[in-house]
This record gives C-alpha cells, sequence and structure tokens, in this order.
C-alpha cells in the first residue's frame, strides 16, 4: 500500500486545509477542528501535500521505506483529536458567513445568501462519520417535526424490515441486533416524547451525543446501506473503481470511514427514501454563482419532509431554510392522521388524489366544516353566507358513472374566489337555505389552492388555525411546568 | 451495554461450536471483556502439535473498536512481536480496516491461518520475515524448535 493509497477521508479533508496558511487561511475557517494537526507529527505530512498553494511538493521518492512506513503507521493509527459535540445545538448560519467574512469573494457571498435562505445550522462532529451522522439525524429530526406516531411506528417496521437485506448478504443477528436495538431505541425515544407532548428535540440531540448508541445506529445505517449496495450492484458499480463488495468493505462498513457521493446516494436509496424525506445538498465550494448549488439525491414528488445538508470538500453540516408555511406540518399531519383512515404517506396510491403538501398544510382544509367560518387568511373576506361543504358533501367526481363524452354535464365548479360574487350555481341546487357553497373539490383546488391562499402571510395571531408564529424566528412556545418558572 | 449483550453472544456463539483448533474461556469469568484462547498449531506449519495460548482483550467500545490479540505462549512468527507481549496487528485488526459486523470467531481463525501462512510483507519482525522469504528451510526450523520449547507441555 503506498502513500497516494491512503485513506484521507477518514480525517475530514476541512482539517487538511485549514491547517493554515497566512494568504488562504480565511479561506477556510477557523473551525474548532482545525487545531486537530497542530501539535501532530503529521501537520507537515498533510500540510504540504494538500495545500493547494504550496509550491513545495512532497517528492514520494525521497521519503526512505522507512519514513513511507513511519507516515503509513501515523495514518493508519490517526484519529483526529476533533473537539465538540458528535451533533450540535441549531445555531444561526449566519455564523457559517461570519467564518468566511473574510475568506474568499465566492465563498463570502454564497454564505451571505445561505444565511438568509437556510437561516439555522448544525453543525456535526468531523470525525469522519458526519456525513452519516447528518442524514440519520436530519431523519430522525425530520421524523419528530411530522409529530405522528402512526408514522414513526411505521417508520420503525420499516427500518425492521430492512434486516432482510442483512440476512441476504450474510449478515448474521446476534451480530447486527445492537445496532438495530440502538436504532428502535431512538424510535421509542420519539413516540415517547410525542406521546408526551415535548417539543423540543434536544433529547435527539443527546442520543446522537452518546457516543456508543450513536455509534451503533451509524453502524446500522453503514450495514443497511452495504447490504442495498451489494442488493443493487447494477446501481453503483460503474460510479466505483473497484468491485462493490470490495468498495463496501473498504468505505461502508468500517467504523469511520467518511462518506463519499456514492455510498450517500446508495443510503438515501437504500435507507432513506421510502420515508418520504428529501434529501439535498448545499454545495459550498468556489464554483461560479452567488449562492450554494443544490443538489437534490431524492426524485421530486409529495415529500414529508428535507433533510438539508451543507457541503464543503469533505465534511457535511445540516442546514434549515427559511420555511414557507409548506412545510409546516406537525399539527397538520397529526390532524390528518387522526381524524381520517388515510394511509401513510408514502402509499400514494391509496389516497383519493394526489395529496400536495401545500395542501395538506392547510389546517384542517378537508375536515373542518367551519373552516369557512373561521378567520380566515384571505384578504377581505366578506362576513359571506358561504359556507363551505362538509367532508361528505365534498364533490365526487363521477368516476364511474357515465362513458365521457367530455360532456358538459359535469361543469367544471368554479374557482375558489372569496371575493368576487359566487358564480350561479344554476345546475346543482343548493342544499341548504344558508346560500350557496363552496365546494372543495380537490381537482379544482389542486393546482392552484396554494396560490389563491396567502397561506404564508402573517396576520392575526389569535386562530387556532394560524400557524405564521412558527415562522418567526424569535417565537417560542410557552411551556408551563408546574414547578419551574418559565425559561 | 450493547457490548456485553453482543460480546456474551459471541462467547456462547463460540463455546457452543468451537472453530477448528481453538478453545476460549474467560480469564476471569466476572469479566467478559478478557479471553484466554488456547490455540493449536495448524498441522502441515512449523507449529503442529503446539498448544500456543493467546489473549484476547476486548474493549469496551467493542465492536466499533477492534480487539486486540496477543500471543502469551513465545513464538517464532514474522508477524508477531519478539518480545514479552507478543503482540499482534495486522488487516482485520487494524482500527481503520475493522468492521463491527466482524466477529471474535473470523479474528482468532485469521489467527491461525497465519500461523499455516505468515505474512512477511506485514511484519513486524522484519528480521524472520527476510528469513521465512529467503531461507525457510532455518526458520522453519527454528519455529519448530521454539514450538517445541515453549509450547508442548513436557
Amino acid at each position: 500500500m503506498s502513500l497516494t493509497d491512503l485513506p484521507w477521508n477518514h480525517f475530514d479533508p476541512i482539517n487538511h486545509f485549514s491547517a493554515g496558511q497566512d494568504s488562504t487561511s480565511g479561506f477556510y475557517p477557523q473551525h474548532p477542528h482545525s487545531s486537530a494537526f497542530f501539535g501532530h507529527g503529521f501537520a507537515h505530512l498533510s500540510n504540504t501535500l494538500y495545500h493547494p498553494n504550496n509550491t513545495i511538493y512532497f517528492n514520494m521518492n525521497t521519503l526512505s521505506t522507512a519514513e513511507m512506513e513511519r507516515f503509513q503507521k501515523l495514518s493508519n493509527e490517526f484519529q483526529a483529536d476533533v473537539q465538540g459535540p458528535a451533533v450540535s445545538i441549531k445555531q444561526p448560519s449566519s455564523v457559517i458567513a461570519m467564518e468566511y467574512a473574510n475568506a474568499d469573494a465566492a465563498f463570502a457571498t454564497k454564505t451571505s445568501a445561505l444565511a438568509i435562505t437556510h437561516p439555522l445550522t448544525r453543525t456535526m462532529k468531523g470525525d469522519g462519520n458526519c456525513g452519516w451522522r447528518a442524514v440519520a439525524f436530519g431523519y430522525f429530526e425530520n421524523l419528530f417535526n411530522l409529530q405522528n406516531q402512526l408514522q414513526v411506528h411505521h417508520e420503525l417496521n420499516r427500518i425492521k424490515s430492512l434486516n432482510v437485506l442483512l440476512d441476504q448478504t450474510g449478515q448474521q443477528e446476534h451480530l447486527y441486533e445492537i445496532f438495530v436495538d440502538a436504532t428502535e431505541d431512538v424510535f421509542n425515544q420519539i413516540s415517547q416524547a410525542i406521546q408526551s407532548g415535548i417539543r423540543d428535540d434536544s433529547f435527539l440531540v443527546n442520543a446522537f451525543n452518546s457516543e456508543y448508541n450513536a455509534n451503533a445506529i451509524l453502524t446500522h445505517f453503514r450495514l443497511l446501506t452495504s447490504a442495498w449496495m451489494k442488493l443493487n450492484t447494477h446501481r453503483y458499480q460503474a460510479f466505483l473503481s473497484t468491485p462493490v463488495e470490495q468498495y463496501c468493505a473498504a468505505r461502508i462498513d468500517t467504523v469511520r470511514t467518511e462518506i463519499d457521493e456514492v455510498g450517500l446516494q446508495a443510503l438515501v436509496d437504500g435507507v432513506i427514501a421510502e420515508s418520504g424525506f428529501a434529501v439535498e445538498i448545499m454545495y459550498l465550494d468556489r464554483s461560479e454563482g452567488e449562492a450554494v448549488t443544490p443538489h437534490h439525491l431524492t426524485q421530486a414528488r409529495p415529500i414529508a419532509g428535507t433533510i438539508c445538508l451543507l457541503y464543503r470538500p469533505g465534511h457535511y453540516d445540516l442546514l434549515y431554510p427559511a420555511e414557507p408555511t409548506v412545510n409546516m406540518e406537525p399539527v397538520v399531519n397529526y390532524q390528518y392522521a387522526m381524524t381520517s383512515d388515510y394511509s401513510p404517506w408514502d402509499q400514494q396510491g391509496a389516497l383519493a388524489f394526489d395529496v400536495n403538501s401545500s395542501l395538506m398544510t392547510i389546517p384542517n382544509l378537508m375536515m373542518d366544516p367551519t373552516f369557512g367560518m373561521a378567520p380566515s387568511p384571505m384578504p377581505a373576506a366578506p362576513p359571506s353566507p358561504y359556507r363551505v361543504s362538509p367532508p361528505q358533501e365534498v364533490y365526487q367526481p363521477p368516476m364511474h358513472a357515465s362513458p365521457p363524452p367530455m360532456s358538459i354535464a359535469s361543469p367544471p365548479p368554479p374557482p375558489l374566489r372569496m371575493s368576487a360574487p359566487p358564480p350561479p350555481m344554476s345546475s346543482l341546487p343548493p342544499r341548504s337555505s344558508d346560500g350557496p357553497q363552496i365546494r372543495l373539490n380537490p381537482l379544482v383546488m389542486k393546482p392552484n389552492l396554494s396560490h389563491s391562499l396567502p397561506v404564508t402571510t402573517p396576520f392575526k395571531n389569535s386562530s387556532p388555525y394560524n400557524q405564521a408564529h412558527f415562522q418567526n424566528q424569535d417565537f417560542e412556545p410557552i411551556h408551563w411546568e408546574p414547578s419551574d418558572s418559565r425559561r | 451495554m450493547g457490548s456485553q449483550k453482543r460480546i456474551a453472544k459471541e462467547l456462547a456463539e463460540l463455546v457452543e461450536s468451537p472453530p477448528e483448533g481453538i478453545v476460549v474461556k474467560l480469564a476471569d469469568e466476572s469479566n467478559l471483556y478478557t479471553w484466554n484462547v488456547y490455540m493449536d498449531g495448524p498441522e502441515g506449519s512449523p507449529y503442529y502439535n503446539g498448544k500456543f495460548i493467546l489473549n484476547l482483550s476486548l474493549p469496551t467500545e467493542y465492536p466499533f473498536k477492534p480487539p486486540t490479540v496477543s500471543f502469551k505462549t513465545k513464538i517464532y512468527h514474522p508477524n508477531v512481536t519478539n518480545d514479552d507481549k507478543g503482540s499482534m496487528c495486522l488487516g482485520m485488526l487494524r482500527a481503520d480496516e475493522w468492521k463491527p459486523s466482524s466477529r471474535i470467531q473470523a479474528v482468532l481463525q485469521f489467527a491461525r491461518q497465519l500461523l499455516a501462512e505468515p505474512m512477511p510483507d506485514d511484519a513486524v519482525e522484519g528480521r524472520i520475515a527476510e528469513q521465512y522469504k529467503n531461507d525457510r528451510k532455518r526458520y522453519d526450523e527454528v519455529a519448530k524448535e521454539w514450538t517445541r520449547k515453549y509450547a508442548i507441555a513436557s
């Protein structure tokens, strides 16, 4: 094995670059990890090999065998002395922008823009597991945010059912069960937290900062990824320079080998995608443009949440976009699950129509007959005589009734426009004497409802249906505790 | 603790169906993390007929860190340090190559296989490795003699 084969990635390259020199010391931020190389015999080597502006490159030929062996040994035994928690609490991403304030203009511009589009971030420890950890944590965090017990249960069963992949690739249960146990424990914690009405996610942060258990969870995700790749060789082999088996042995099954693009895609494909969570990477690099470059790892479809990764060469963190109300699922989905027999998100065929996530986020839209009367987000909503049909009166398209010669028999119901006078409902007599009804026909509402309802506009905060306060950065739910005063 | 659960299962498996030429016991019944391993020198090797005692030590972080294996019985071998530690460190036992899905049984079989087929290119004892490559006959003689001297109870 030669130096050029060294598995550099098992210490996050953010360290390599940041052992700084003046010309570019602002280029990579003064990351807390950067001290890892100082005081280590390896600093010299990494500096020389990696510094972009360094003109003195190592001449491999001048190294004696003994020196090579010494470096090899150092490399094999190297463990970055990285500080800080494995997963941090959420922090303003303006911190990232500050780190790059004096850096290369491309980084300064991109990070400033990032702080606006993605105001919050969570840093991952750069110990070789940051990518794995970011995805795993993001997965559980999104699941917790849904506040949907059914979904937690469903996901737990789904993940446990993936044991089949492990069995199919020759893993033995008595060897992998402790990994599955650790993952299951997190699901149970999420379930309990939802049940107890806990909205604070610090229990998740703690779970990922408890080293042994976190290692077990990450190993579980690694093993599932490895098994998935071996069972779907055709999808990944073309991107690898070694056979999948060998790649997995060297890069996936190990303890702290950093994830690469292929491994990440396989992790998303094999473990995450079925959850309905999207995975997105924001590349922060020197490429052209004024914003980080987004890349989607999942297919576009109705999504239940997004795991958003920030990638800097060799390092992953988590990002949290400034949400339009679209992803304000928590309360909504909970009610959705409680008040219907609909199947979970990913069984799309079971839904009566294509569930548009922006539709589903409008509180009680389909369920609450008083919706039309509730203090409404619509500007100048007249104290109108309209009322929304209760669910059983929702217009059902005549799917099976008559052969469809494109007849005018069922004219498209009028668009939902509250400010205009109601079109005469001549073809359908009113069902009550209250006046004309708004018929919540999904077929009509799907394409344009999210535009016609200014759901993102902040408005009076007295309505229980109004979630605009969640958008406020300073919003803080009031926790009442018998003994404590409010913090 | 997860490590205890897993170690206990692996130990049970090894006791119930021991691999060829390998017997394991806890060094101390109350401590799962230190094992004594009794290994028969494989047939066809200069270690044949020898009974080697090894120490297998499991870190509390097991299986996220590899076990360490050392020979308590003195042995003449390119991959085992020729000192009172008798330590060996290669291949799957290296922290950067270790896989949490590997099992102790595989580690022990790996160690025994190493007696049958040393890996001189990954040696810790360079002199013995040279001899193994260039003067196999002499290497066999010395290894046999050490086996007789240290690994065969008289």
